[in-house]
């Protein structure tokens, strides 16, 4: 007992993760910047910013501050479009023997369709994440993720145009997030991740004005591990599919917390900044933790306390 | 490659108020690193808060014993934290990172490095380099400062064996005024004579590089770069946090752009002058 290594395999909708532990979309890249560091075929899945039909020019600099135990981020989901990722970023992840999940961004629900339906049909890609919560574009995106009609919407017609796992991901921004997950399992999605970033503002006090051009930012990192814990678990009570938690993951023990809230699998966001080893390290911890344990499988930890 | 090292703290020491130079163990870096990559430093392994790593120019590498050194300037949280390591420490450090200085291919071309403040740490690297590849008597360097006390590396450059001019704000030691009056009076009194093509090199203030890169543009000097410090985030090309305006529009861009925006940690941080937008 105890010394047998431990399935560490989880699914997410249709995607078979060989350990619970992702990357958090925006904070990876397409992946190639971080193949120095590990092999990435070691990851359960890899997702990757956010892709729009066009490319997308994002916010003005200084674009990102760091807060106690955070940072706020106002990105503004530049990226080089679809074609760009399917053709120059797509075909190196298709090396590494791991599932990816593409996170989708439009200003219209038809944009969101448009980019999915591509997706869907090309060879590689395995899910689909719809980023329907990011605080830092003013079309789109948290427009629709507000509201239990925005959320229906998108996800119903994504749904209409793939078979592909679908992914919504919740804004942690609203009042009740479980009446808005709920929406998104009836209109289909397959699973649910979350938390994206608080909305935050942060303030020089020497130079009297805002410190991001945006004004506003994301807040991602340590401080809100206990938000996203808390939907988390809530989420998790109310719905049956499938949830990958993030929100402020830095090691094994955060990562094993959001199982035990009820993740099914977990995402590693700022995480990767500060060590960009942080994703394989925590597989490797989550693994002493179950041994350690004996737990014989992930499934067995995820969602016990608070049942 | 770049990696993830666990350096130890071999020294650090105070050479002028507030600029602490330290050094460190890691063979890797020290042999890899060329002339304007920077690191980026785990200031604490036991707190959140900073989170973040601190980005930091390779001062000088030192690849037969293995080490490398940093000059900063204590500015706050981060840098505070740094300074409280003691020798025999370890500190977690990835790196090398980022396109460094283009050194050129002309055996002839004078090399002119404008330094501004702690612009100096990178420059001080680059000028060890460009000794080595194209001799000392090709390169200059000015060197700008607040004041007297604030000087940083002229011993240094000194005893790489090229020439150095000084300025300080408050005219307490060298020329009193701006680095970039040095830089004009010197084009100006050399361009006419010289038929060898000029590069300049700079660091420090956005205010400054953006002066050096006029005056550069103006004498007609055939490479102008500059080596940007914008925030950083990730500092690997990941978060799209640190991103300058660059010229022109991208590959297949219709909608008339003619800028756009590169990462400062992953396409830099040393970046041609001409192709910046200053904001
Ligand atoms: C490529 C590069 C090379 C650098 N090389 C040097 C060097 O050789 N010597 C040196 O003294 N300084 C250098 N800097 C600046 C140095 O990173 C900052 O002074 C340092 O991060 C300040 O940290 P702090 O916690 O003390 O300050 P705080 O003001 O408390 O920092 C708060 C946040 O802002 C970031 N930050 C603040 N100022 C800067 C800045 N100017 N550039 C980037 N991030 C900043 C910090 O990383 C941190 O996230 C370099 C910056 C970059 C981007
Ligand atoms: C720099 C940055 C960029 C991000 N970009 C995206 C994005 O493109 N799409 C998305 O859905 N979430 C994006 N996020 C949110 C993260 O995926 C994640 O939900 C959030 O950061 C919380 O996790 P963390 O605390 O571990 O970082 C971004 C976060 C950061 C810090
Ligand atoms: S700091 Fe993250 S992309 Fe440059």
């Amino acid at each position: 007992m105890g010394l047998t290594t431990p399935d560490l395999s989880v699914n997410i909708g249709k995607i078979k993760m060989k350990n619970p532990v992702t990357v958090a979309s925006g904070t990876f890249g397409s992946g190639q910047e971080m193949a120095d560091f590990y092999d990435l075929g070691r990851l359960g899945a890899i997702t990757v910013k956010g892709t729009s039909l066009e490319p997308w020019p994002g916010n003005d600099y200084p674009r990102t501050v760091e807060t106690s135990s955070g940072m706020l981020n106002a990105i503004g989901l530049q990226n080089d479009g679809l074609d760009a990722f399917v053709n120059e970023k797509l075909p190196f992840l298709r090396q590494f023997d791991v599932p990816v999940i593409v996170n989708v961004v439009g200003q219209s629900v038809d944009e969101y369709a448009r980019v999915s339906e591509v997706l869907g049909k090309t060879e590689g890609v395995h899910g689909l994440e719809l980023n329907v919560s990011c605080p830092n574009v003013k079309k789109g995106c948290l427009a629709f993720g507000n509201s239990p009609e925005g959320i229906a919407e998108v996800v119903s017609a994504v749904r209409s145009v793939t078979d592909l796992t679908l992914i919504t991901k919740l804004s942690p921004n609203v009042t009740d997030v479980v009446s808005i997950a709920k929406t998104a399992v009836e209109a289909g999605s397959d699973a649910l991740s979350l938390i994206n970033t608080l909305l935050g503002v942060a303030i020089d006090p020497w130079q009297k004005k805002f410190r991001l051009a945006n004004i506003t930012g994301g807040l991602s990192g340590p401080a809100i591990k206990p938000i996203a814990l808390r939907m988390v678990w809530q989420v998790a009570q109310a719905v049956d599919v499938p949830i990958i938690g993030m929100g402020g993951i830095m090691n094994a023990t955060d990562a094993v917390e959001f199982m035990l809230a009820g993740a099914d699998a977990v995402a590693v966001g700022t995480g990767n900044f500060v060590n960009p080893m942080a994703a394989v390290e925590i597989i490797e911890g989550i693994q002493e933790y179950l041994m350690s344990t004996n737990v014989s499988d992930i499934k067995q930890i995820v969602g016990v306390v608070g049942k | 490659m770049k990696g993830i090292y666990n350096c130890e703290v071999i020294a650090q020491s105070e050479v002028s108020p507030g600029v602490i130079r330290s050094l460190l163990r890691c063979p890797e870096i020290a042999c890899q690193a060329q002339p304007g990559q920077f690191v980026n430093v785990q200031v604490s392994a036991t707190t959140t808060d900073p989170l973040l790593r601190r980005p930091f120019s390779v001062h000088a590498v030192y690849p037969s014993e293995g080490l490398f050194s940093l000059l900063y300037v204590l500015v706050g949280k981060g840098t505070a934290m740094m300074t409280k390591i003691t020798s025999g420490e370890n500190i977690s450090v990835v790196g090398p990172l980022g396109r460094g200085f283009d050194l050129g291919n002309s055996p002839d071309a004078q090399h002119i490095l404008v330094a501004g403040g702690c612009g100096a740490a990178p420059l001080h690297f680059l000028s060890d380099r460009l000794c080595a590849l194209w001799g000392c008597k090709n390169v200059k360097v000015l060197v700008g400062s607040r004041s007297k006390d604030a000087v940083l590396c002229e011993a240094e450059f000194i005893s790489h064996g090229v020439e150095v001019e000084v300025s300080t704000d408050d005219g307490t030691y060298g020329h009193h005024g701006l680095v970039t009056e040095l830089l004009k009076r010197h084009l100006d009194s050399s361009l006419s004579t010289l038929h060898s093509p000029t590069r300049i090199y700079s660091c420090g203030p956005n205010a400054m590089m953006r002066e050096v890169a006029r005056i550069a543009h103006e004498a007609g000097v055939s490479s102008c770069q500059v080596s940007l410090e914008n925030n950083m985030a990730c500092g690997l090309g990941v978060c799209m946090g640190c991103v300058q305006k660059i010229k022109g529009a991208v590959p297949g861009d219709t909608s008339g752009t003619d800028w756009h925006r590169e990462r400062v940690c992953k396409d830099g941080p040393v970046f041609n002058a001409e192709d910046i937008i200053w904001d």
